[in-house]
Order: structure tokens, then sequence, then C-alpha cells
């Protein structure tokens, strides 16, 4: 962000700085005026006013937490700000961005999120690693380049994925036609030719949005908590009894390993 | 077919059209995300040519794990957050390092060049100032390539008589008509251990244009 030719860079103060928009691709300032916002631990970088930076556990904000903080075991990573004056937020240099939703939903990768206001509500998703957003109000979202906004039907890396709005169908799609047939017994025995890396995507069908990063790098994944143990919820470790792996024949060197298996050949 | 298989949705990312009876090279793992009906198959030779060509590129190191994709649809390419430059090709020949190479169209033939063979020994030790190695990968004929690179890229166009120096760990790639050599500014400084950090450059000239990315960090 420069000024006029010449002039070097734009150099803010208090009043010059945006309110709730960003600063410049990887910088975002929220005004503060005796309100509230959740932001993920270390993520502000500077900050105008006055204000205070509470754990989530802290006693005054029980009733904010109550309505607007459905992760409890996620709590020790959120603090809120609480006060008036301008804090700028960043991380690592990602590009950062701010997104609004009205009355809708939006569900998104735990370390990409940095910041919301607190009239969402924080839930985790049922898909491990993932935070829904839910009501009206703006959130600041961090991502490897910037953000590609795509519609379904469409099939997307794992590592890709920002997050999808709206979109009642994430699953998983298995493309392995290569290792099928006689070349690909041949390809999965020798290992020969490898893996496209490419045999595992999300699958998003009907109406919504999806979000993509430019980059395949993931951003350091925040811990969304254990879901509890209970039969019937995905991802909770217990409950399931699936045939047990036959640790049978023994690998030979070479083979594709875990991928065969995963696909049942 | 449309005339241009790529197209740039941002600094990091490409979209490329793939059509029934077209083929894609892609590297592995570089899909981002893909629309319609569309197949990765990892590639044994690493590109096309036969056997031969697979022995040839093993040899010369220059054997990034590739994938063909086909099918009938659209599919996004970025890889590890580098910045993508597409570079279009009107039958001259582009040298780029193979693990440079996001995905090209099958419509372009690839080869693997010997870095002696322009310039004999300099050339050799030219490879290994750039990091290039002693082979580099060639692409040749009509169609178009997604590079990466760290950093932005900007393209230097070199015409006769307008000789382009660059830094041989910002290099990237060329195509045209061009001979490079490694010229050295090599002084006493330097071997006292101070010399400005310049000491080789990459001279390029004849008629062409070289891409140089905005970083001396390599891939």
């Amino acid at each position: 962000m420069y000024g006029a030719p010449g002039g070097g860079p734009t150099v803010y103060d208090p009043m010059t700085l945006p309110v709730d928009d960003n600063v410049n691709k990887y910088t975002f300032c929220v005004e503060l005026k005796g309100s509230q916002w959740f932001l993920q631990k270390g993520k502000m970088i500077a900050y105008y006013g006055q204000m205070e930076f509470n754990g989530v556990g802290h006693g005054r904000l029980d009733r904010l937490v109550r309505t607007s903080f459905h992760s409890p075991l996620h709590a020790s990573d959120w603090v809120v700000a609480d006060g008036s004056g301008k804090m700028l937020l960043a991380d690592r240099a990602f590009d950062v961005n701010s997104y609004d939703l009205d009355d809708g939903n939006l569900t998104i990768r735990s370390g990409n999120l940095l910041a919301f206001q607190p009239s969402l509500a924080l839930k985790q998703s049922i898909v491990p690693g993932f935070l829904t957003l839910i009501g009206t109000g703006k959130f600041v979202a961090a991502s490897n380049g910037p953000v590609v906004f795509m519609e379904p039907p469409i099939r997307v890396d794992p590592q890709a994925l920002v997050g999808w709005a709206d979109c009642p169908s994430p699953c998983h799609h298995y493309g392995h036609g290569y290792m099928t047939g006689v070349m690909g017994g041949l390809r999965a025995m020798t290992g020969l030719g490898g893996a496209s890396g490419e045999e595992h995507q999300f699958e998003f069908v009907g109406a919504g949005t999806v979000l993509l990063q430019s980059s395949e790098t993931l951003m350091a994944e925040q811990a969304t908590g254990a879901v509890p143990h209970e039969p019937g919820v995905p991802g909770a470790g217990g409950g399931f009894t699936g045939p047990s792996q036959q640790a049978g024949a023994p690998r030979l060197p070479g083979q594709l390993g875990d991928l065969q298996r995963r696909f049942g050949l | 077919m449309c005339d241009v298989a790529f197209r740039e949705i941002n600094s990091k990312m490409v979209e490329a059209t793939v059509l029934p009876g077209q083929r894609l090279f892609s590297q592995r793992g570089a899909m981002l995300a893909y629309k319609g009906d569309v197949s990765f198959t990892p590639n044994i030779q690493g590109g096309q040519g036969g056997v031969m060509s697979m022995i040839g590129r093993r040899i010369a190191n220059e054997a990034t794990p590739l994938m063909s994709v086909e099918g009938n649809g659209t599919v996004m390419f970025g890889h590890g957050g580098h910045h993508v430059q597409v570079i279009n090709l009107t039958g001259d020949t582009l040298y780029v390092e193979a693990d440079r190479l996001l995905a090209f169209e099958g419509t372009l033939r690839q080869g693997t060049m010997f870095m002696g063979s322009q310039g004999g020994v300099m050339g050799m030790v030219r490879g290994q100032v750039t990091g290039q190695g002693l082979f580099t990968t060639t692409l040749q004929g009509v169609g178009s390539v997604a590079v990466m690179a760290h950093g932005g890229v900007f393209e230097v166009p070199i015409t006769p008589g307008r000789t382009v120096h660059v830094d041989p760990q910002a290099y990237v790639a060329h195509h045209g008509d061009v001979r490079n050599k490694l010229s050295t500014a090599l002084g006493w400084r330097d071997m006292v251990g101070r010399g400005s950090g310049e000491a080789f450059q990459l001279e390029l000239s004849g008629n062409g244009v070289v891409y140089v990315q905005a970083s001396e960090e390599k891939l």
C-alpha cells in the first residue's frame, strides 16, 4: 500500500485506519466501540485505544461465551477483545479477508479462522478439523494466496479446501481407476509408476459456495478439541466395530501400501 | 481447440480446460479442484516419449513425478503456495527445470538437454551455479506451460544487441533463440571474502524472453 508516487508508504493513525476493513492484503483492522470480538490467540499484532484481552474462561464473559462459543475444548485457543479502539490482525503474512454472513452458515478449516463477531455462533463442524459459524456478522479468515469461490458440483483436494457455505453434502470421493485392471494390478504390485496423489477428494454437490485456497500448503491446524465419545458421532473414535484390518500377507517393497487396502484392491 | 489451455485465476492458481482427446501433464499432487469427469493417472515414464526417454530423464535427474490428466472438465492447479506463470509457446523451445513444471499441454514435446552442449565445460559450470545441474528439460512446440516460481515472476525480453544479465538463483526459464553464458566478475575481493555476492551472473543474448523470479530462493 503506497500513497502518491515518491510519497513513500502511507502512514496510518487511529483516525485514518480503516474501520472493519483490510489495511492491506495481509492485515485487517477491527474497530471496537465498547463491543467485543473473538480472536484466536496471537493474531493481534497491534492496537490503539483501551482494550482488554481475556481468555474465554474469564468470569465476566460467561454469558457471551454461553451464547456464541460452542466449542468448549477449543476455548484455550481463543480470547475476547473488549474495549474501544482499533486493533490490527494478521497471521504469518498469509492473505487475510473478511466475510459477511447474513443469517447464514459457513464452515471453515479451524486453522484459517482468525476472528469473529460475537453475533455469530461458533460451533464445531461434524467434519473433524472444521468449525462452523452460524448467524449474522463478520469474521476474518486467512488463506495461503487469495481465496477462490467456486460453485458445486466440484471435487476439491483436501488440502486446498478452506471452507464451504450452504453446501449440505461434503463427502469423500475416491478416483483410482488407474489402479484397476491388469495394468493397475501390476502397478499396485510393483509400485512402478507410483500414485498420482489425487485419489481422494472432497466432493460437493447442491447449492452453495466452496472456498478454495490457491495452494496445498496447509496452515497449522488448530485443535478443535475431540468430540465426545458417543456412538454415532463421527470422528469420536469409539463405537466403530468394522471388520478388523487383516494384517495378513506381508507387503513387498515398493508396493503402494495403504492405498490399495483403502480401495479394497 | 481453445487457444489458451491455462487461465490464470490469481497469482498462485491456474485453471485448465480438459477436452476429450486432449491430454495435459501436471506435477503429481498439484491438482486443487476439478469439475466434470476428469481422471488423473500417474505417468510411469514421467512424461512423453518411450522408455528410452524415461531412462534418459532418470539418468539426467529430470524425472519429476508427473501425472496425465484426461477427460472432460476444468481443473485447477496450484502447488506449495508458489507463484504460477503461464507461458505460451508458438513453436520455439522452452528451457526449464523439471521440478518447476506445474502443468503443460500434451501437444508439447518434452526433451532433456545436456548443459554441456551449450558452451561445453562452462555450460556445465553454469548448470551448477543456477542449480539446474548437468541437465535441463526442454519443451518444444505449440501450447502453453504453467511454471512455478518463488515470488512473483516477470519476463525480460532479450533482443539482439541488448544482453540481459540475471542472477543465477533468480533465473526461472527462457525460450527463444537465446545463447546464455555464465559471466564471472570474480575479483580479489571475493578471494578475501569481501565480495558483493554477485560474482556469478547469467548472461543471455539473442532473441527471446527470460523469466525471472523476485526471489533468490529455489523451489
